[in-house]
């Protein structure tokens, strides 16, 4: 059998198709819930040139957000309208090696202020001209799964049959030091929490709650706001 | 010579699929931010420390193996150098080298362990490593026998899994790092050793 020019058309018709429904499904997501609030312990601001830094606060102290997450929250309020100047995260730790390692990182800001003590710590944040310490702590968890998938395959094709579900829960704190008179000027918790649904006749279809995603966009639009004062 | 062909394929991608190798070439381990002690120190590395290799099998799945090449050299060459004006790295492992230096270093690994996702039951990889430090004095007397027992933790990334082990063995690197250089900070066992005698 020839691969005639209408065979041709037919089949790239079929993929065209089956590209349109994969980004379909995929840019579908289920609802999410969310909650953020700030607590707002004293003045903020910038001056021209001023940066932060986004840090994770100490695995040796339970904590486990995500690298994505520092990147996602570090893009986001470096970009836009009222747009801060971002230290990189590994630079940072790089300059200061090894006081900002998970081991020897300050926990409070009296830890900070015995740090800073040390004139080669403040050379390099005078020198980088940071401002706040962001420091990142929470995670996302997937829990409460339900329902029922199969998938077969067969000579002439196959396909899945079934409905399952998930919850994924997004829960992270941002604290922010002031680096320039050491003192804890706030924190802004973020609560985001949806279920995520996959039904399948034949193709499953999966509609993802994308909690992570939501939160780190609402944290750093709040930290921003938080941060200009 | 095709079955021939297929099989030996067939083989290479089964063994591919059952271990995972993971290269730590340089650790690029920074200069560290301290104050420089007004010693002459000589290291004396053991001789696994130029092609480190620990394997482990995790039990029901595949086994991976960690090379470490010379990175350990690497780490506390920059500790060392940072934290000492007067370093030699002793390549013979022969010389009486006591008399010449202040201190006389001797690091080594005691364990190595580490977990990934499959058995953490969590999207994590983490690499334990116990180092040992010892130190002689002038005379070759033993006045400091610490052991480092070093953590690295790292999230999964996609497609990633030997890199994602790979940073956490070199997060754990640099938390050896970072406690070696709390505990020289905090030891006077260095000075008191040294009261008559400054850079030898």
């Amino acid at each position: 059998m020839t691969n005639t020019p209408i065979n041709k058309e037919k089949t790239l018709y079929q993929y065209k198709l089956i590209v349109l429904f994969t980004v379909f499904s995929f840019s579908l997501s289920s609802c999410v819930t969310a909650r953020i609030e700030d607590n707002r312990v004293g003045n903020t601001g910038l001056e021209e040139g001023e940066g932060v830094v986004i840090l994770a606060k100490s695995y040796h102290l339970g904590n486990d957000t995500e690298t994505d997450f520092i990147k996602c929250v570090s893009s986001n309020i470096s970009k836009g309208a009222s747009r801060i100047r971002v230290v990189p995260t590994n630079n940072f730790k790089d300059l200061l090696f090894p006081w900002f390692e998970p081991r020897t990182v300050p926990s409070d800001t009296k830890s900070l202020t015995t740090l800073m003590a040390r004139k080669q710590v403040s050379d390099v944040f005078r020198n980088q001209n940071l401002r706040y310490i962001i420091w990142l702590d929470g995670n996302t968890d997937s829990s409460g799964g339900g329902g029922s998938m199969s998938c077969a395959i067969g000579p002439t094709g196959g396909g899945c049959f079934g409905f399952a579900w998930w919850q994924n829960d997004s829960n992270y704190e941002a604290t922010i030091w002031d680096v320039q008179d050491i003192k804890n000027e706030g924190n802004i918790s973020a609560e985001f929490s949806g279920t995520s649904f996959m039904p399948a006749i034949v193709i499953p279809i999966p509609l993802f709650a994308r909690t992570q995603a939501k939160a780190c966009k609402g944290l750093s639009d709040q930290l921003k706001i938080f941060i200009a004062g | 010579m095709n079955v021939k062909y297929i099989s030996t394929i067939a083989l290479l991608a089964i063994f591919y699929g059952c271990s995972t190798q993971v290269k730590i070439d340089n650790p690029n381990i920074p200069k560290l931010l301290i104050n420089q002690a007004p010693f002459s120190v000589a290291i004396k590395y053991p001789d696994n420390f130029n092609n480190f290799l620990h394997e482990e099998k995790v039990i029901g799945k595949k086994s991976w193996q960690v090379d470490f090449t010379s990175s350990n050299r690497l780490l506390f060459n920059e500790i060392f150098q940072s934290f000492f004006e007067q370093v030699t790295v002793m390549e013979n492992s022969e010389d009486n080298i006591y008399e010449n230096f202040n201190f006389t270093i001797m690091p080594s690994i005691d364990a190595i362990e580490f977990s990934v996702p499959e058995q953490s039951q969590d999207e994590t990889f983490s690499v334990w490593i116990r180092y040992r430090v010892k130190i002689f004095d002038f005379t070759g007397m033993e006045i400091i026998n610490w052991p480092i027992s070093a953590y690295g933790k790292t999230s999964t990334t996609t497609f990633s899994d030997d890199k994602d082990l790979a940073n956490a063995a070199i997060l754990a690197m640099r938390d050896a790092a970072a406690l070696i250089v709390l505990q020289l900070e905090k030891t006077n066992k260095l000075s008191s050793s040294t009261q008559q005698v400054k850079i030898k």
